[in-house]
């Protein structure tokens, strides 16, 4: 990928915007130079691949790793003392620098063959413990929410830069052409913290971007004709524009930008015919729905989300971003149990569900599942009853991509403040991603503005005991 | 004394009559060599010589690696052509190089030529031709090798070059002379609605009306066009359409960005100076001096404080507890945002190192950073005139007395709320900030008063949410009371958003931390830039240093900023400037496609006075932009498919901002006024006066590349996606616009069909349709109807339908979204 290093020209740009929503078409267009440039529907990875797609389970607000994926013993004796003058002090976002520390109240046990520690607030979770690296000893840069999830889809607490599943669809291209390359969905309407930045492409073009699909008949903005149009007025309006385009482009020859537009209006037509049909779930059977929780009230959401998820990386969807809880709903300031307890609930079911679906579809060996949120929570008690933002060390997890699961990398100190052990920092975690689909995090780069840009800032490394072990 | 600081006239006279012959001689092998030699390097030998193959060892990206050779020695031997065993491998001998065929006799003599005089490589730092192949720099040292880089050189314009072809101006006697030079011609002048939609287009953001259209068909005079571009300069319209160029570059938005996403309700003064700036050709040396220091050098031009709106207009976090990291990050954006627009170099590398391939030290962007070491940031009222703040005060005053019950009840419900929460907040600080906040005001360190000043906004945040802690009863005497309050007009809040100094001392600027010791930096210009250091001159309450700063970018000799702005305007006209890199001047950047025309703009854009009309109103006079767009390539031509050397120009697709604006001014719903507070994009008013929202920017715009007012934007992406096509095909925006649009063409009775479509196609395109186009029209503006009719009776809204169609097929054209 070293000419990814000069400056693209115009050309190029359009060439390289092929790598994602519609890039066959183009790289179809732009003929024979083009195809060399991007032969195929998708790009060469720099080395061989472990998996093919991502799904990233977002738990936005930052869910508390002490209450359940990293028991803290040690935490329950402190209980309600000060924080010890042996832990390093941190900033808290809230500011209760004073404020007691507060043990779990959850019950936690080993799970699986490996013997994992999963607390009692996410029973299908431990179910599949034998599936999952849990990796204790994540940190991060944002301690506000903004920065945090800004950082943990971008590589940096600034806005600005491309989501890391820009980065991925620039570097690998699409395997659909009809459907965008990296697809994002929200459990509610609310919108997430910094909006559609998240999945922004930065400074790249926007045909990186991704593409936020929801349930129901248009999963993608404007997808559909109003209904007052109706399909049969559509269609020769389709027709008069093609020819329209058709006598404009004989005059003005060698412009393949022109060519470009009058397919993406194809395209367009043809995303008609098959995003639909990605969302219809009623092509599922009933047990597959019950296993993802779709037919509870409490789970059906994002039930329903991580089913479509499944679909997506069948049909060869590159990168796809659930977030669970918008609107930072995980932010747990106050009433941790309550909050928490709700949310497990959501999310566990479905989590458990599409793992299992994929593992026996045999698509859990090339996708990579990646379950957290943008921090985890500190030790301290907030307002009596509730936890802080901890970006100093929180949990995440990772399963499939032939990842070893039934283990733990990593760890926290003893009440779960500071990441301690094989310490993974967010770019770590983007370079391990990265690396699973074949890519080289030092040898994705993108010119901007002079300067040789890359998804982890430069920096990072692929987390070897992640990937072996 | 380095060359950048000598005056520009004996710059001049220096290249005309150069001190010695040997540095002509490496002048033109230099010349040379860029223009013979790189082509063939680049396009018959890097692939396998180069970053990615190093065949047989050798890469000849670089002058260093090709002397250095590979496996088998060195390549060149400079003077040699017959020792060098590049030549011989070319001449094809023993080994017969490039292995795909014999290089032409004209390419195989260019290489020869070039080893007998000397295989002079410019710029000789490894890597000049492909970044990848870059050596990285030595750390701490700038050379004369570094110093000698084009874009450092000052400005040095040579005569006009003599051409056979028509020229107009200046800029076709370099476009030209260089066509010539490679073998090409420029393309034929392009038709006259063409040319009226092109440069309507460009210097005004807005398509020609019919009337407009009209017009300039009817005037047949030589100088139709100069009359029509200075009618195009001398409107409103311009100053909306130039200023969205330079709102680009600075980041401009009207919210924090971050999470909360506060609006900036006084942003929009900021946006109406650069307006009006723009309309009153305002020279661009002032206005930068205004943005960056216009408080220290013209304090009595209201103006000029509004114009330190610049300064403000990064994002900002309104519930960071690291208020360290937080002032680090918004000076940081300040030095990088002024590296960018104003010098055209990315300096943001050497924040963490010295830059690893351009030569800026580390200490160079801490030394630019603190220029901007002494600001206070501060909301303040500024007025127009004297008048206007007599008036302000006076309708202040009488609302004043109208509501000092209602509020005096307000405060007395709140003041609790206020005092408790506010010292709630300043306890919240880490361990840092807290001690700043016991320190009586008069004994806090400048760097102290800004890390409070910036911690103090969340205690104050604290007072303006007070309200929402009420409860029960008394939020509901709140509602009621503020009711009453807000029964009584306020004048309209004067405030704009300032920067001033803090006092005459500035807050220490440190180099380093972590790993590395910090360093105390003063204010210096970029060490590869020379000159003496700068001169502060400070007052009672204020550092100088943005003011010394400031005159010293815009000094009529700098090497940098008229360069750099005369190829941005450059690039509004042919959509790459004459440098495709606009905000990067450095050897990662391109170089220069016209050098010498480059040169020649700068030092006319500063012999004219810094003014930007004539600058526009040369290149777009000139017959290189009056060139059609609709000419194959030629064989010759192949080898440029992107026409950089204009001969031929190239299809734009509009902007974010003209598609949109076009569409409301197709349909006939364009409200043009002048500016003031932003409004929604819902509202038909033009795409700079709508409001920029950095979390939820508008859809429209954002798929058409819009900006994202979060990092400065040099050059917007130009993409086609379906996103796009979605929106205009079935979004709501396109569809309603297709109504009016409708509205404004359909016969009114219904019969004259031909006459509207005739309008519509005027409209949108600027032309009327062919007979075999008007009739196609008409075809399917029938089917349309019957389509919507079925086999029942045809109504006044079947008919609307398949107008509203019609009108929402031009729309969606390529001829609509297109310039030729």
């Amino acid at each position: 990928m070293g000419d990814d290093f000069a400056l693209p020209t115009r050309r190029d740009a359009l060439i390289r915007g092929g790598g994602g929503f519609g890039s066959v078409v183009l790289s179809y267009l732009l003929g024979r130079d083009a195809r060399a440039a991007d032969p195929a529907p998708g790009k060469a990875p720099h080395h061989k691949p472990r998996a093919k797609s991502v799904i990233f389970l977002f738990m936005e607000g930052g869910p508390s790793h002490i209450d359940l994926f990293d028991p803290k013993p040690e935490l329950t004796k402190l209980h309600g003392q000060k924080l010890p003058a042996s832990f390093k002090p941190v900033i808290l976002s809230m500011g209760e620098n004073d404020a007691p520390l507060m043990a779990s109240k959850r019950t936690f046990k080993q799970h699986g063959k490996g013997g994992l520690w999963i607390s009692d607030w996410l029973p299908h979770t431990a179910g599949c413990a034998d599936d999952l690296a849990v990796i204790r000893s994540c940190w991060a840069d944002g301690i506000n929410h903004s920065g945090g999830v800004c950082q943990m889809n971008t590589g940096s607490t600034l806005a600005g830069r491309p989501s890391l599943g820009s980065w991925v669809t620039y570097g690998l291209g699409t395997e659909n052409k009809n459907l965008p390359a990296f697809v994002v969905m929200q459990d509610t309407p609310t919108q997430v913290v910094n909006g559609p930045r998240n999945w922004g492409a930065g400074f790249m073009p926007a045909v990186h971007q991704g593409t936020r699909l929801e349930a129901g008949p248009e999963p993608i903005p404007n997808l559909n004709p109003p209904a007052v149009v109706g399909a049969d007025r559509q269609k020769a309006k389709l027709d008069y524009l093609a020819a329209l385009n058709k006598r404009h482009a004989e005059t003005r020859l060698d412009q393949t930008e022109l060519d470009a537009r009058i397919k993406s209006y194809e395209l367009a037509f043809r995303m008609q015919a098959e995003a639909p049909d990605v969302v219809d779930l009623a092509k599922e059977t009933a047990e597959t729905k019950a296993l993802y929780g779709a037919d509870e009230k409490e789970t059906e959401t994002f039930g329903r989300q991580c089913l479509l998820a499944r679909r997506l990386v069948e049909r060869g969807v590159r990168f796809v971003q659930l977030y669970h809880g918008c609107g930072s709903k995980w932010d747990s300031h106050s009433n941790l149990e309550k909050n928490h307890t709700a949310l497990c609930k959501a999310q566990d079911k479905p989590v458990a569900g599409l793992l299992r679906d994929l593992k026996r579809r045999g698509l859990l060996d090339d996708t990579l599942v990646i379950w957290g949120g943008e921090f985890g929570r500190t030790p301290h008690s907030e307002q009596g009853n509730g936890r802080d933002h901890n970006p100093y060390g929180f949990t995440m997890w990772m399963a499939g991509a032939g990842i070893r699961g039934g283990r733990t990398i990593g760890s926290t100190d003893a009440v779960g403040l500071h990441a301690v052990e094989d310490r993974l920092h967010v770019h770590d975690l983007h370079a391990t991603i990265l690396h699973l689909l074949g890519v080289d995090h030092m040898k994705l780069v993108y010119t901007h503005k002079g300067r040789p840009e890359r998804p982890t800032l430069n920096e990072g490394e692929p987390a070897e005991k992640v990937l072996r072990g | 004394m380095t060359s950048y600081a000598r005056p520009l006239l004996a710059a001049a006279v220096l290249t005309a009559v150069p001190p010695a012959a040997p540095a002509a001689d490496k002048d033109e092998a230099a010349k040379f060599f860029e223009a013979s030699v790189r082509p063939i390097l680049v396009a018959q030998c890097v692939k396998c010589h180069g970053p990615e193959k190093q065949k047989g060892g050798l890469r000849l990206d670089s002058g260093e690696a090709a002397l250095k050779g590979g496996d088998a020695g060195p390549a060149v031997v400079p003077g040699k052509p017959d020792a060098s065993p590049l030549i011989h491998a070319v001449r094809y001998g023993d080994v017969q190089m490039p292995p795909a065929g014999k290089m032409s006799d004209a390419e195989i003599a260019a290489l020869e030529k070039w080893v007998k005089d000397g295989a002079v490589w410019p710029g000789a730092k490894a890597g000049g031709m492909v970044p990848a192949g870059h050596a990285a720099r030595k750390p701490g040292t700038i050379t004369d090798e570094d110093r000698a880089w084009w874009a450092f050189r000052p400005v040095a314009p040579v005569a006009v070059p003599g051409t056979r072809h028509p020229a107009r101006n200046a800029v076709d006697g370099f476009v030209f002379a260089r066509l010539e030079k490679e073998g090409l011609s420029p393309a034929p002048e392009a038709g006259k609605l063409a040319l009226l939609r092109r440069v309507t287009f460009d210097l005004t953001g807005l398509p020609p009306t019919p009337d407009e259209v009209a017009a300039f068909l009817a005037d047949t005079s030589a100088d139709a066009y100069e009359k029509l571009v200075d009618r195009l300069l001398a409107s409103p319209r311009y100053a909306e359409r130039q200023a969205r160029f330079w709102l680009d570059l600075v980041r401009y938005a009207e919210s924090d960005g971050y999470r909360a996403d506060f609006p900036r309700p006084q942003a929009w003064r900021y946006r109406d100076y650069v307006v009006r700036s723009f309309a009153a050709d305002k020279p661009f040396d002032r206005f930068v001096r205004e943005q960056l220091a216009g408080d220290e050098l013209y304090p009595a031009d209201p103006d000029a404080l509004i114009a330190t709106g610049f300064l403000r207009l990064g994002i900002y976090e309104y519930n960071q507890r690291d208020v360290r990291g937080q002032w680090a990050a918004i000076l940081n954006d300040l030095t990088d945002v002024t590296g960018d627009a104003l010098l055209g170099l990315g300096v943001g590398c050497a924040r963490c190192h010295d830059h690893k391939f351009d030569p800026l030290l580390q200490k160079d962007y801490f030394a630019l950073q603190s220029f901007f070491a002494g600001i206070a940031m501060r909301d303040e009222p500024v007025f127009a005139s004297p008048a206007a703040k007599a008036e302000y005060d006076s309708k202040l005053a009488a609302w004043e007395a109208k509501t000092a019950e209602v509020r005096a009840k307000i405060d007395a419900l709140l003041e609790p709320i206020r005092k408790k929460e506010m010292a709630v907040a300043a306890g919240k600080f880490p361990a840092d900030i807290q001690p700043i906040f016991a320190k009586a005001p008069a004994d806090r360190t400048p760097g102290e008063r800004q890390l409070y000043d910036l911690a103090y906004r969340q205690v104050e945040y604290e007072f303006d949410r007070a309200p929402a802690k009420l409860k029960g009863e008394q939020k509901a005497e709140y509602d009621r009371l503020k009711k009453e309050l807000d029964a009584v007009a306020k004048p309209a809040d004067p405030d704009a958003m300032v920067t001033r100094d803090l006092g005459p001392v500035a807050a220490e600027t440190r180099m380093g931390g972590g790993r590395q010791k910090p360093v105390t930096v003063d204010p210096a210009f970029p060490t590869v830039l020379g000159g003496p250091l700068p001169t502060i001159k400070g007052g009672e309450q204020t550092t100088g240093r943005r003011a010394a700063l400031a005159e010293w970018l815009t000094r009529p000799d700098h090497p940098l900023t008229a360069r750099v702005l005369v190829n941005r305007v450059w690039q509004q006209h042919f959509g790459t400037g004459l440098v495709a890199t606009p905000s990067d001047y450095g050897t990662l950047g391109e170089k220069p496609t016209h050098p010498e025309l480059l040169d020649h703009l700068a030092a006319e854009f500063v012999r004219g006075g810094w003014k930007l009309k004539p600058l526009h109103r040369l290149i777009v006079t000139s017959a290189t932009y009056r060139q059609s767009s609709a000419v194959p390539a030629t064989s010759a031509a192949k080898n440029d498919p992107d026409a950089r050397l204009l001969w031929r120009m190239t299809v734009r697709r509009l902007d974010a901002e003209q598609v949109r604006d076009a569409l409301l001014a197709t349909s006939g719903e364009l409200k043009l006024d002048a500016g003031g507070p932003s409004v929604p994009a819902g509202e038909p008013r033009r795409s700079v006066f709508t409001k920029v929202i950095r979390n939820t920017p508008d859809p429209l715009l954002a798929s058409f590349d819009a900006a994202d007012g979060i990092l400065g934007c040099a050059k917007r992406n130009v993409t086609v996606t379906p996103t796009q096509s979605l929106l205009l095909l079935n979004g709501g925006f396109g569809l309603a616009r297709a109504k009016a649009f409708a509205t404004r063409v359909m016969p009114a009775d219904g019969k004259d069909a031909p006459e509207g479509v005739r309008k519509a196609f005027g409209l949108a395109f600027g032309r009327p349709p062919t007979a075999v186009e008007a009739e196609e029209a008409l075809a399917f503006l029938k089917g349309q109807v019957k389509v919507a009719s079925g086999n029942g009776p045809v109504t006044a809204a079947h008919r609307l339908g398949a107008w509203t169609d019609f009108c929402h097929a031009l729309l969606n054209a390529n001829e609509f979204l297109y310039v030729d």
